[in-house]
């Protein structure tokens, strides 16, 4: 098997390798693997590492995790959030890339750095920008619109605010990576099809979409890790609310292990979340693959 | 003409959108120059209408953007640098190599970037403790010096230069530490560029981790110092707005200035993936 | 490509760090007001000798850390450094989340500051790290109020400089224009409606102002102490099973929930918060803690308000609210001897420098917990303090209730108002989540402590 690179291994290759390969493993072990393995470990404990707890107890942690009503309405929460928020942004993102992306459109860079712009502030400045925003009585939103709601305390209304900030700062990222897609297409591929008579919505839909089929995949991956992963926009405008109408799974993970100190009930939410994640990100691959 | 028609639609369409964008940061930009009395007043308008400059003159006896600035920056480019080196030698490696357990090490370097954070942070932070790197930029700067994500982006990426190139080096005698170093690494600058804005995006905004790690207020990052405006009972929305307006200049500058190396990079490294 | 990066990033980075150099160079010359430094013991039954050295008079650094107002902190190291120049006390500060969230993760390393600011909500974070007052119990119970309920098995490791508790701050314009008068001030809630009515300004059925605003802070300013009023404690008798669904709390509940929805003397839309709400001449009264105080000086100053009394049901009350103390310094049990040895002396000096207990209660808006103060011009000067004078002996401090208290009380709330859960299941359902989070806490209630507990 080592013929088909190349059929001499010199000294310096196999130098070369090995300390990459073990510069690689050693570094995943410590910063992976073994935390993983303490985090498992402790999910199986109360631990608390304040006042020194590490007691074993069992699956009482997992069997807490998923008898609690508020696990499910985060769980459910965070599928809303991610998935309307990834349809938003792969949409958004490829629509505007495809608009600046056409001989229509001039002014290109400008375009892409504007709507870049939300993806490079900190999550923290910008939440507190939308929650103004969103103040029943002061903020831009009602005022332009002339409405009256409460957007952040209404709870059919909470996690739509926080999900149509969440658009906002992310599409821009979507724009840059379909522009990326969109400059690597193939152009006889396009040319073809111009010769062939197809119009601008064929060559887009039967030839462009399909091609960039495997950046879609990757920004929908990307997301899909990120969103379950989100919750500072929930740290600063409903702290959950109202209620436990707008929890997301990686809030209460933050609010156990940062404010409760309950690591090990944390780490038990974590294994369920990662478990999630891993089995959505599969499924994504396993939904592309089907329609090849 | 309908051509012309439709350009001035989407172009209208596209300046909407801009506005829709833009507009927060007008907010923002404006009300860092008014009093925080007036940020919350019942009458809004969008300009100030006590013009003052307080809140970033007054910014510097809570938070030290310079410094914070001067820390960031540090850490993101080691981190940057770091990770560009690590994601392009391990790239090169598991791309151009062939050798027993190549896939499996692959298939588990595409694993680690499905692990939520909160899987590994909370056993990282004690390890962290028990190293004795607490408050040092070690522990920022260590722990992210591989990234999951880089090596697989730089694997696809390299994977897609000629092994000519390379062969006709070694025909020349080169060893392989001048291969990479002379001929890998500069082909690869595309990737490189596009890993380099991705690392320091993620690095530059990074949270929770620096918050937890690092105590000492000289040593505090930016993204964590925009935090030092939330007070017990209230929060200095004016000083945020102004330490928030300044943060996020320097990165605007640099994802204008390195945009199209960027988007090169991405266009050659994961569209083919 | 890759020269670009690096000699632009070499470039940013060198300009940078020579600004920044700058900056902290002409930061630090600014302190240099002079101190008097005292020669003579001061103090009540605590004294503070300045004659006697600290650490042999050798150069020694302890670490400070707070979440406050960094001038405030600032001014008492430097009286005690005046005193002892060999002593010097860096101030660390960290925003009030960040503060609990990395204390209690730096005490439990090596390197944890020897002096630390403490708050009670997080008694049970510190607690295990705090090493105990060298001061004697007596002393402390002399000068001090509400002393005893800090007290752990003999030991005691912070108490309170100030007591903090809710008052009514009014619009006197509005006050005003709705023809009321100094005479009109409420002693009990029906009366506290009635001119809550007189105060709401409706067009139509759209709010323009609103009677009463408790947004956002219910739970903190009525929930969690009205109870008392109405003689029901928030935790049973075992001191450790909360008592939130019980039937005064669904009293105070209902009344909050009959304010909004009978009364119209405001609204859950109206006001995102209460205090905000106030401070933008939208709301006549609120009912605000101590630090509220400051806020309106500082950002509202347009505000013209005044202060009364909380009202009550029946004149008289078993308690009249709840009180949460503002906390003196902890010492860091593992830090170095000579570091706690210069911990302890500054708490001291601390207690004993009637100046700096006045300074820091008028700063948060406390009132004095030291008994020699209780009658002090400078703090009778605050009005918000000022109309808790005569009863305050008659407030109830909880102990450090878990902030589970607070946040599920807030839930509960947010679910009654919003999510159209009625009373009895949101309190019911408050009530289980506060023992589920407080399965492991070691808390124990302090309301037995109550100077007039049945």
């Amino acid at each position: 098997m080592f013929k088909k690179s190349h059929p001499l291994q010199s000294k310096s290759e196999i130098i070369l390798r090995n300390i990459v390969v073990i510069a690689m493993v050693i570094f995943f072990t410590v910063f992976l693997i073994i935390p993983i393995g303490i985090a498992f470990a402790g999910s199986f404990h109360e631990w608390n590492p304040l006042s020194g707890t590490y007691n074993f107890l069992g699956l009482k942690n997992y069997i807490d995790v998923f008898s609690s009503g508020l696990f499910w309405t985060s769980m459910l929460n965070t599928l809303i959030f991610s998935v309307v928020v990834i349809i938003f942004r792969v949409g958004l993102g490829l629509g505007i890339a495809y608009a600046i992306y056409s001989s229509l459109v001039k002014y290109k860079s400008f375009f892409r750095a504007v709507y870049y712009m939300p993806v490079v502030t900190p999550m923290v400045a910008v939440a507190f920008v939308w929650k103004f925003m969103y103040n029943p009585q002061i903020g831009t939103i009602n005022q332009i619109f002339g409405l009256d709601i409460n957007w952040l305390m209404n709870p059919k209304t909470a996690l739509l605010a926080v999900m149509i900030m969440t658009i906002w700062k992310d599409f821009g990222y979507a724009v840059v990576m379909y522009m990326a897609g969109l400059y690597s297409l193939p152009t006889d591929a396009l040319e073809a099809a111009k010769v062939d008579g197809a119009n601008a919505w064929q060559t887009f839909r039967y030839i462009t979409l399909p091609l960039l089929k495997p950046m879609t995949l990757f920004v929908v991956i990307t997301s899909i890790i990120s969103y379950i992963q989100a919750y500072v926009q929930i740290l600063i405008m409903t702290e959950g609310g109202p209620g436990t109408t707008t929890y997301l799974a990686s809030y209460i993970i933050y609010d156990e292990a940062f404010v409760k100190y309950n690591f090990g009930y944390a780490s038990a939410l974590s294994f369920v979340l990662f478990v999630i994640t891993a089995v959505f990100t599969w499924l994504s691959f396993r939904v592309s693959g089907s329609q090849e | 003409m309908k051509r012309k028609i439709s350009s001035i639609a989407l172009n209208v369409i596209l300046i909407l959108l801009g506005v829709v964008t833009v507009y927060p940061f007008i907010w923002m930009v404006c009300s860092s120059f008014k009093q925080n009395s007036e940020i919350m007043a019942l009458e809004q308008h969008l300009l100030p209408q006590t013009f003052i400059i307080d809140n970033y003159i007054n910014m510097n006896n809570r938070f030290n953007f310079l410094r914070f600035f001067a820390n960031s920056l540090f850490v993101t480019l080691a981190i940057t640098l770091l990770v560009v080196y690590t994601s392009t030698i391990c790239g090169f490696v598991l791309s151009k190599y062939k050798f027993k357990g190549r896939n499996l090490l692959f298939g588990f370097v595409l694993a680690t970037m499905m692990i939520p954070w909160c899987v590994t942070i909370i056993p990282k932070y004690t390890m962290i403790q028990e190293f004795g790197w607490m408050d040092s930029y070690k522990a920022l700067i260590i722990p992210a010096m591989f990234s999951g994500f880089g090596i697989f982006n730089m694997k696809q990426h390299i994977a897609t230069l000629p092994d000519e190139i390379l062969e006709a080096a070694r025909i020349d005698g080169a060893d392989e530490f001048y291969i990479f170093h002379r001929i890998v690494l500069p082909m690869a600058k595309n990737g490189i560029s596009s890993i380099a804005i991705f690392q320091f995006l993620w690095a530059w905004e990074d949270y929770l981790w620096p918050y937890l790690v690092i105590n000492t207020q000289e040593k505090q990052l930016l993204a964590v110092g925009l935090k030092m405006f939330n007070g017990q009972y209230s929060t200095d929305y004016g000083a945020l707005f102004a330490a928030t307006a300044i943060s996020i200049i320097p990165v605007l500058i640099i994802y204008l200035v390195f945009q199209k190396q960027f988007i090169a990079g991405i266009a050659a490294s994961a569209v083919k993936g | 490509m890759m020269k670009k990066i690096t000699a632009m990033m070499l470039m940013t980075s060198l300009a940078v760090s020579s600004l920044a150099g700058c900056g902290s160079g002409s930061a630090s010359g600014e302190n240099s007001a002079a101190v008097e430094v005292p020669t003579e013991p001061f103090g009540d039954t605590i004294k503070y000798d300045p004659s006697v050295e600290i650490n042999d008079g050798k150069d020694i650094t302890v670490e400070l850390w707070e979440w406050g107002s960094d001038d405030l902190f600032q001014q008492a190291i430097d009286g005690y450094t005046a005193i002892h120049p060999n002593v010097t006390i860096k101030l660390v500060n960290n925003p009030w989340e960040d503060y609990w969230t990395k204390l209690p993760l730096a005490l439990s390393g090596e390197n944890g500051p020897a002096i630390f600011n403490v708050h009670n909500s997080y008694h049970e974070n510190l607690i295990n790290y705090m090493a105990p007052l060298e001061i004697p119990l007596e002393d402390l119970q002399a000068d001090f109020t509400g002393v005893d309920a800090h007290v752990i098995d003999g030991e005691v490791y912070y108490i309170d400089y100030g007591m903090m508790t809710g008052t009514v701050y009014y619009n006197k314009d509005m006050w005003t224009a709705a023809g009321l008068t100094e005479a009109d001030i409420p002693k009990t809630w029906d009366e506290m409606r009635e001119v809550a009515k007189k105060l709401t300004i409706k067009d139509g059925d759209k709010l323009i102002q609103a009677g009463l605003n408790f947004n956002d802070d219910f739970h903190q300013n009525y929930l969690l102490g009205l109870n008392y009023q109405l003689g029901e404690n928030l935790f049973q008798e075992d001191g450790k099973t909360p008592n939130v669904n019980s039937d005064a709390m669904k009293q105070v509940m209902q009344m909050l929930v009959d304010m909004y929805e009978v009364d119209g003397i405001g609204s859950k839309d109206f006001g995102e918060k209460g205090a905000d709400s106030f401070g933008q001449g939208q709301s006549a009264m609120v009912i605000q803690w101590g630090h509220y105080y400051n806020t309106l000086q500082t950002t509202w100053s347009n505000i013209n308000f005044g202060v009364f009394e909380i009202p009550t049901f029946d004149g008289n009350p078993y308690a009249y609210n709840r009180y949460n103390g503002e906390s003196t310094f902890g010492v860091n049990k593992n830090a170095p001897a000579d570091q706690q040895a210069v911990a302890q002396d500054f708490i001291k000096y601390f207690l004993a420098n009637d100046e700096i207990q006045i300074a820091f209660n008028l700063a948060m808006s406390t009132f004095p917990a030291k008994k020699s103060l209780a009658g002090n011009e400078q703090i009778l000067a605050n009005p918000s303090l000022a109309v808790l004078a005569e009863h305050i002996d008659h407030y109830i401090w909880p102990g450090s209730m878990p902030s589970t208290m607070e946040t599920s009380l807030k839930k509960a709330g947010q679910d009654i108002f919003f999510n159209g859960v009625d009373i009895d299941t949101a309190l019911n359902e408050a009530q289980e989540n506060i023992i589920r989070d407080m399965q492991n806490s070691t808390f124990t209630s302090v309301e037995n402590l109550y100077k007039y507990a049945k």
